[in-house]
């Protein structure tokens, strides 16, 4: 008891050792970056630079020669501008992300970086979570997508985003780092079954199914205008007809075989399976039923679904 | 536009892999080394060009080919050559050349394993080191510019290596670092102090200027015609007029029959047996003259030269450093000179007048049976000016100015054995050197101590002042030891007055022999006015930068850095007198306040400037308004113009609505009516008045 009372006193210590260190380190999303959180780090080259600075200056020392000694001040003048002009290409920048749309386990997602800022910046290097993209800010915008890998079904909390510099001669880094909630929802891995689903017998159908009327849109065939309608109301409107739905069925989780995560990935390519073929789905998982609906937005919420569906229940309910 | 933008981003330094070189690059790094070897070229072998050009093609085949990279062997196979190549062309590879010429090799060679970033920006640090290399050879004007092209085009391919996108963008960006870093650079350059050499290195081998320790008329059968400069000059009081401008560099003091060669201290102080320190000491005033009688003071720039020689017109009196003051009143420097440098000097303008160090009998030795004619033609004048050495002196002089002699800067070669005996009897022809040779030898035949000087007469005075004395400038005369002080005895001066007072080129026969080892110096234009002006002018240029900044050592340094202290000291007791209150303190605390003072009006100038650029803009006025609205919970949704949202919000607004509205439809009018310029700039003024009412009404957000 005593013990893990020290454990959770220690942890929640280096959580918020961990939170203020965030703070103060990483700059936030969606803010143009502030000084405090730029670092400057030299490179390797800049080091190489301050050794060459260096040689020189013993070089005119030694022979009394002063053209050396000015091209070496001028070297390091410009080391020193260096600095200045790579915190000045960081500076105030302002990064926003773009959440991909859908991502897939075990394949990746591409994250869009948004750079904003009020005059040009070039090569802004990004990184994060192993993958690399470089911006220029053209026009007061840039932008990039960087390729994460989607290893795992589930909820993926990104890591900080990092907008980094090296220019204009690469003798310093000047960083940033971006802290950001943002949190991918990783769908299932869609997995085919063995045997295939003959589900085709709706094929072919045309929207014959009248709907109803709605305000005339320009672009509508005008096969489709209601003309009666206008002759007796003078108000155009267009004739709706509605696909009739193909095929009404449940997936469900446990009709499926294998273990939890084979049986996700393949309601998974299920609900991808359907959705194309404009069935009629609902779904049912344990603790969690979907009714049926159809279209783009029932296909996002079923493949939602499975991808928050918990990993403790599924291998409690296995 | 973006698209278009993008599309005009060609040429990226690195491949998209991220690590190779593109083809562009290596270009570029091609057109740097082409740039630091043009530097170098003028003193180095030329094949250097070769390899560059050599290795260029290998990588250009390589890369159009697809061939795979260079071998071990292949680059081992290299740099044996280029070091083969060095050793046949210099005999050794220790020599400064060597060492240079093997760091040019190898920036070359470098080039046929640069294949990643981290390569090429070795490229490029190894071709700054070979830039500073190239300023052994010259420091001058047209060294400085090319060296800085050089550097720009380096840091224009660091910056292609960092990511730059396009060709303005590159140069922008170096044009950029090269202007704001040069202002450091010379507050780096005037303040960093001067230290003597840390430890020694390998010198650059010079080549000697046409002055010789050891001269044997006849032997050379011309005169060093070469433009090349020997020092330059400036003298602060009086200059020396043409007569007097006899600048001393060495005496030759023995004699054996053909030649006349200098003996050393060190050599003195051996043969006489006697402490070296009677024959010369290091000291910043002459130990062997007085002070007083410093007719010049001048300041030399003298050329770097592998013997520590000094000039000075006259005897050396002193100088701002440690010299080496020898005895026959001649100067040396502790060292040889490396690059130019700078040195005060105030001198007598005459001979020396202490007594001769090595005694008089020294100056009197000669060989017993050497040049009999001469030896007869001495007694012969001994006896008729009736024993006196004035009158000896006088009629010997006379004799060199009535007889069939002629100056000649190209005379017949004399091969005999008896010297001066050919040359009084036979050719009759000669420049100084013969004469001075001929005089000092039938003086000392009478018995009277003489030796021979070598060093330069006149120079070419600028326009500005200062005098540039040349190889061809090279003379030698005659000094003989008279009532307790050595005289200058000068023939030439008897037999070409012309020469002393003009120079070598005034003398008849030198129209084609002058010059004669410099075929395209610009001195042969002399005689074309404005060309004349032009190398002047030049000149002039040349000279201030090499005393202002390739002169710029200790001295000046802390002659420039007391003048800044005192203007300040100055600027400071004006600025005291002129502020209110008494002390520095007071003085310090006004000149904060005046500071202050002045720097909040600049910035309060700097907003109302930015304000009123502003409010002429529209869209700035708007994106401002919706700022506001914003903060009052009034945000626009995402995708709505700003005229939509305006209205929108107008009902929510309360008192500003009506305003509100009036704004919505003064930006559309603004942004599609065709308007007429005053019309426009009216509406502008209109809505910049409607927002500032808005914000009025709406009051300060709360938070």
């Amino acid at each position: 008891m005593n013990v893990a009372g020290l454990a959770t006193v220690g942890f929640s210590h280096r959580e918020r050792l961990h939170h203020w260190w965030l703070r103060r380190l990483a700059a936030s999303v969606e803010q143009p970056l502030p000084q405090r959180q730029l670092f400057l780090i030299p490179t390797r080259f800049g080091l190489g630079w301050a050794v060459l600075v260096v040689v020189l200056l013993l070089f005119g020392i030694n022979y009394q020669n002063n053209l050396a000694y000015g091209l070496a001040f001028w070297l390091f003048s410009v080391g020193v501008v260096v600095v200045l002009r790579g915190w000045l290409n960081l500076l105030g920048v302002t990064p926003g992300l773009r959440l991909p749309r859908e991502a897939f386990a075990g394949s990746e997602a591409r994250l869009g970086v948004v750079l904003k800022a009020r005059s040009d910046r070039t090569a802004l290097e990004l990184r994060c979570d192993g993958a690399r993209g470089r911006v220029d800010i053209v026009d007061g915008l840039g932008e990039t997508e960087l390729a994460l890998p989607t290893p795992r079904r589930g909820i993926q909390a990104l890591p900080l985003l990092r907008v980094e510099t090296r220019w204009p001669l690469g003798l310093v880094r000047v960083v940033a780092w971006v802290r950001h909630d943002a949190e991918l929802l990783v769908w299932p891995h869609p997995v085919e079954e063995d045997e295939p689903v003959a589900h085709h017998a709706g094929a072919g159908l045309e929207a014959v199914d009248f709907a109803g009327l709605r305000r005339f849109q320009p672009g509508d065939s005008p096969g489709r205008v209601a003309w009666k309608q206008w002759s007796r109301t003078g108000v155009l409107t267009t004739k709706v007809f509605s696909v009739p739905p193909r095929q009404q069925l449940w997936l469900d989780y446990e009709a499926c075989r294998g273990d939890p995560e084979r049986r996700l990935s393949v309601l998974c390519a299920r609900v991808l399976a359907h959705h194309q073929a404009g069935d009629r789905y609902g779904l049912r998982l344990p603790g969690l039923t979907l009714a049926q609906g159809e279209g783009e937005a029932q296909r996002r919420r079923a493949l939602d679904a499975l991808a928050r569906f918990p990993a403790s229940r599924s291998e409690g309910q296995a | 536009m973006r698209a278009l933008r993008s599309t005009r981003l060609t040429m990226p330094a690195v491949l998209a892999d991220g690590r190779g070189l593109s083809g562009g690059m290596l270009r570029q790094l091609f057109i740097g080394q082409c740039l630091v070897l043009a530097l170098h070229l003028a003193w180095m072998p030329a094949w250097l060009v070769g390899l560059a050009l050599l290795v260029a093609g290998y990588r250009l085949v390589q890369l159009r080919r697809g061939l795979p990279r260079a071998g071990i062997l292949l680059r081992l196979a290299a740099v044996g050559s280029l070091v083969l190549a060095l050793w046949l062309q210099f005999g050794t590879l220790g020599s400064m050349d060597g060492l240079v010429g093997l760091l040019l090799g190898v920036y070359l060679l470098k080039l046929l394993e640069t294949h990643d970033r981290r390569d090429a920006r070795v490229v490029v640090v190894i071709g700054l080191v070979a830039t500073t290399v190239a300023f052994l050879h010259d420091q001058g004007i047209p060294m400085a510019a090319g060296a800085l092209l050089a550097v720009a085009w380096l840091l224009q391919s660091l910056v292609w290596l960092s990511g730059a996108t396009g060709l303005r963008q590159a140069w922008r960006e170096t044009a950029w670092l090269l202007a704001l870093s040069a202002p450091l650079m010379v507050v780096l350059f005037v303040t960093f102090p001067r230290l003597g050499p840390l430890w020694s290195m390998p010198q650059m081998d010079r080549a000697s200027t046409g002055l010789t320790d050891q001269i044997s008329p006849g032997d050379i059968a011309q005169l060093s015609r070469s433009d090349a400069r020997a020092f330059r000059a400036s003298f602060e009081g009086r200059d020396p007029a043409p007569g007097e401008r006899y600048w001393r560099v060495y005496t030759l003091s023995h004699f054996d029959g053909i030649r006349w060669s200098r003996a050393t201290p060190e050599q003195l102080a051996a043969t006489l047996d006697r402490p070296v320190d009677a024959f010369v000491r290091e000291a910043v005033r002459s130990p062997w003259q007085s002070p007083e009688g410093a007719g010049f003071s001048a300041e030399l720039l003298l050329e770097p030269d592998n013997r520590p020689w000094r000039p000075s017109l006259g005897t050396p009196l002193s100088s701002e450093e440690l010299q080496r003051y020898l005895a026959d009143g001649t100067l040396e420097g502790l060292t040889p000179l490396s690059s130019r440098s700078l040195m005060r000097l105030s001198s007598s303008g005459s001979p020396p007048t202490n007594s001769p160090p090595a005694g008089e009998r020294w100056y009197r030795l000669l060989p017993e049976d050497a040049n009999p004619r001469t030896r007869a033609l001495a007694e012969r004048l001994w006896r008729e000016s009736g024993s006196d050495p004035d009158a000896y002196l006088e009629a010997m002089m006379a004799r060199f100015g009535e007889a069939p002699y002629r100056y000649t800067l190209s005379p017949p070669r004399l091969v005999g054995e008896h010297r001066v005996d050919d040359f009084l009897f036979d050719s009759q022809a000669g420049y100084c050197t013969h004469y001075a040779s001929a005089a000092a030898v039938m003086a000392r035949m009478a018995g009277i101590p003489a030796r021979v000087v070598a060093g330069f007469l006149g120079g070419e005075r600028n326009p500005d002042g200062h005098f540039t004395v040349r190889d061809y400038d090279g003379h030698a005369w005659v000094e003989v030891w008279r009532n307790g002080a050595w005289q200058r005895l000068d023939p030439t001066a008897v037999i070409a007055p012309e020469r002393v007072e003009q120079g070598t080129q005034a003398v008849d026969d030198g129209a084609e022999a002058f010059l004669a080892d410099a075929r395209f110096s610009p001195l042969r234009m002399r005689e074309v006015d404005w060309a004349n002006r032009l190398r002047q002018e030049w000149e002039r240029l040349e000279y201030r930068w090499q005393r202002g900044v390739i002169g710029y050592q200790r001295e000046s340094r802390r002659s420039l850095m007391a003048q800044l202290v005192s203007w300040w000291r100055e600027a400071w007791a004006r600025l005291d007198a002129l502020l209110p209150g008494r002390g520095s303190l007071s003085t310090a605390l006004s000149l904060v306040t005046t500071l202050v003072v002045a720097a909040g009006l600049a910035l309060l100038a700097h907003r109302g400037w930015r304000h009123r650029r502003r409010q002429g803009d529209e869209r700035w006025l708007v994106g401002h308004l919706q700022g506001w609205l914003a903060r009052h919970g009034l945000a626009a949704h995402p995708g709505e113009s700003p005229a939509s949202h305006l209205r929108r919000v107008a009902p929510q607004a309360g008192p500003a609505g009506r305003a509100l509205e009036e704004c919505a439809r003064d930006l559309e009018r603004l942004a599609y009516a065709p308007l007429e310029e005053a019309e426009r700039h009216q509406r502008r003024r209109r809505l910049s008045n409607r927002v500032a009412e808005v914000c009025r009404r709406l009051g300060r957000p709360r938070r």
